[in-house]
């Protein structure tokens, strides 16, 4: 039998496993928002330097852009919490009227704590430029507010609702799973993972039954490549625990959440081959020693709340790797 | 013209483009003429021919595709090199098939626009 063979799937007729994917999918999309957004800032750090020959239509297409990709990150959180909605759009039409008063501004350097350069001048551009990036991660204060700082506002909207609303719908998954299961006696998971096809079950209620062999995802074959090896006691032991994950497949992605009410720990990760768009992002308990469970190079930041940790831009062989000690740390 | 310096002008009406350019370029020795009004530039190129032009695709005068034309029909012998913007690979396109010899989008290090102008300069002397 192999590893995969040995995780059970969910019946994909079950409405709360539709709106689990559904969930699953859009919080995708908000973290590759989230991502373009790192990608603009990494952008106009990288021309800021004076290396590169650039004019104010660059700026302003860096702006237009960071205004767009925030649109669409709140937008796919009010999808996730409804109810955050009011709250985030007012933020964001405040960032909206910061974004259009530095294209007004015609960089003439609106922040008066951006440092000059020796000479005491910038050019117009390179002052815009440096206005936009304060504006995108300077100081965080109420009168200046960052974009950083309301993206971090926006994940912990996002992240505090599902660590309760979604555990809730895991819950749901969980039980009528269980349900299930032991209506077709079958019995419960070695591996303690129940499985959910992302695409499949979200978009579609087929009737007939699928194989475990439907579930064909990269990802979490490297997750669990490493703890194959476990003997036949550890294995009785782990089933005594019943099941500990829910984990969203398609053949590139995978979604691996807790189900452990004491410890909250969410893994979205992409591993498509192309490097540029490949990542893992990780939230996790304040009390979760991240240090011990990642591999070196992930981005690690503590929050009152609980923790994030990505890794951008991975090598097959990166993720490879670093899902392979993740799983092996988590699960063995 | 081996060893000689290249006689090179550049037209873009964003002041900062000549501004950074023209000294960059200079290093190697090479001669730099900046202009921010394809007129003007024109008018300077019928008194006397440049080896490179590079231009700006986006102008409100005279764009560059028909700076371009005009540079092509004076001296044939001229390699103009394109600068686009962001979304503007299918100017940059048309503009290769009206004979540009290549282009650079913005933002871009003066050493990649050093390397195109390196290679319009071996052809140049070939």
């Amino acid at each position: 039998m192999t590893i995969l063979e040995k995780l059970k799937k969910i019946s994909h007729k079950e409405p709360g496993i539709r709106h689990f994917c559904i969930q699953t999918i859009r919080f995708k999309k908000f973290l590759e928002n989230a991502r373009g957004l790192l990608d603009l800032f990494d952008d106009g750090s990288e021309k800021v330097l004076g290396e590169y020959i650039f004019d104010r239509h660059y700026v302003v297409s860096l702006i237009d852009s960071v205004v767009e990709r925030l649109g669409m990150m709140v937008y796919d959180a009010c999808v996730l919490v409804p109810k955050s909605g009011e709250g985030l759009y007012a933020a964001y039409d405040e960032h909206k009227f910061t974004a259009g008063n530095l294209i007004n501004a015609n960089g003439s350097g609106k922040s008066g704590s951006i440092a000059l350069d020796t000479s005491g001048s910038l050019e117009p551009e390179y002052q815009l430029l440096s206005d936009v990036l304060q504006w995108f991660n300077g100081k965080d204060t109420p009168d200046e507010p960052t974009v950083m700082g309301f993206m971090k506002q926006i994940f912990l909207s996002v992240i505090q609702f599902d660590a309760i609303g979604g555990l809730e719908a895991m819950d749901v998954v969980k039980t009528r799973t269980r349900a299930l299961l032991g209506n077709s006696g079958v019995a419960a998971s070695d591996m303690g993972i129940y499985l959910v096809d992302l695409w499949k079950d979200a978009q579609a209620l087929p009737k007939e039954k699928r194989s475990i062999n439907d579930f064909n995802s990269i990802p979490l074959k490297h997750l669990l490549m490493d703890i194959s090896g476990i003997d036949a006691k550890d294995r009785l032991n782990r089933m005594n625990k019943g099941i500990n994950w829910v984990a969203a497949v398609s053949e590139y992605q995978l979604s691996l959440n807790s189900l452990k009410p004491d410890f909250q720990f969410r893994l979205e990760t992409l591993a498509s081959g192309y490097e540029q768009s490949d990542f893992i992002f990780i939230f996790a308990d304040k009390s979760a020693i991240l240090d011990k469970i990642l591999p070196a190079g992930f981005h690690i930041e503590s929050t009152d709340y609980g923790q994030f940790a990505w890794n951008l831009d991975m090598s097959a062989k990166n993720i490879e790797d670093s899902l392979m000690i993740i799983g092996r740390s988590l699960l063995s | 013209m081996s060893g000689q310096p290249l006689r090179i002008m550049v037209i873009d009406d964003e002041n900062i483009v000549g501004k950074r350019l023209k000294p960059a370029l200079e290093k190697t020795g090479d001669i730099v003429e900046t202009f921010m009004e394809g007129e003007t530039a024109l008018a300077r190129f019928e008194q006397e021919p440049f080896d490179i032009v590079v231009t700006d695709i986006r102008m409100e005068k005279i764009d560059g595709i028909e700076i371009l034309e005009q540079i092509l029909a004076t001296s044939q012998r001229t390699k103009v090199i394109i600068i686009t913007g962001y979304a503007t690979v299918e100017i940059a396109r048309e503009a290769l098939s009206k004979g540009a010899f290549d282009f650079i989008a913005k933002p871009f290090k003066p050493a990649d626009l050093r390397a195109i102008i390196e290679r319009a300069s071996k052809e140049l002397r070939s």
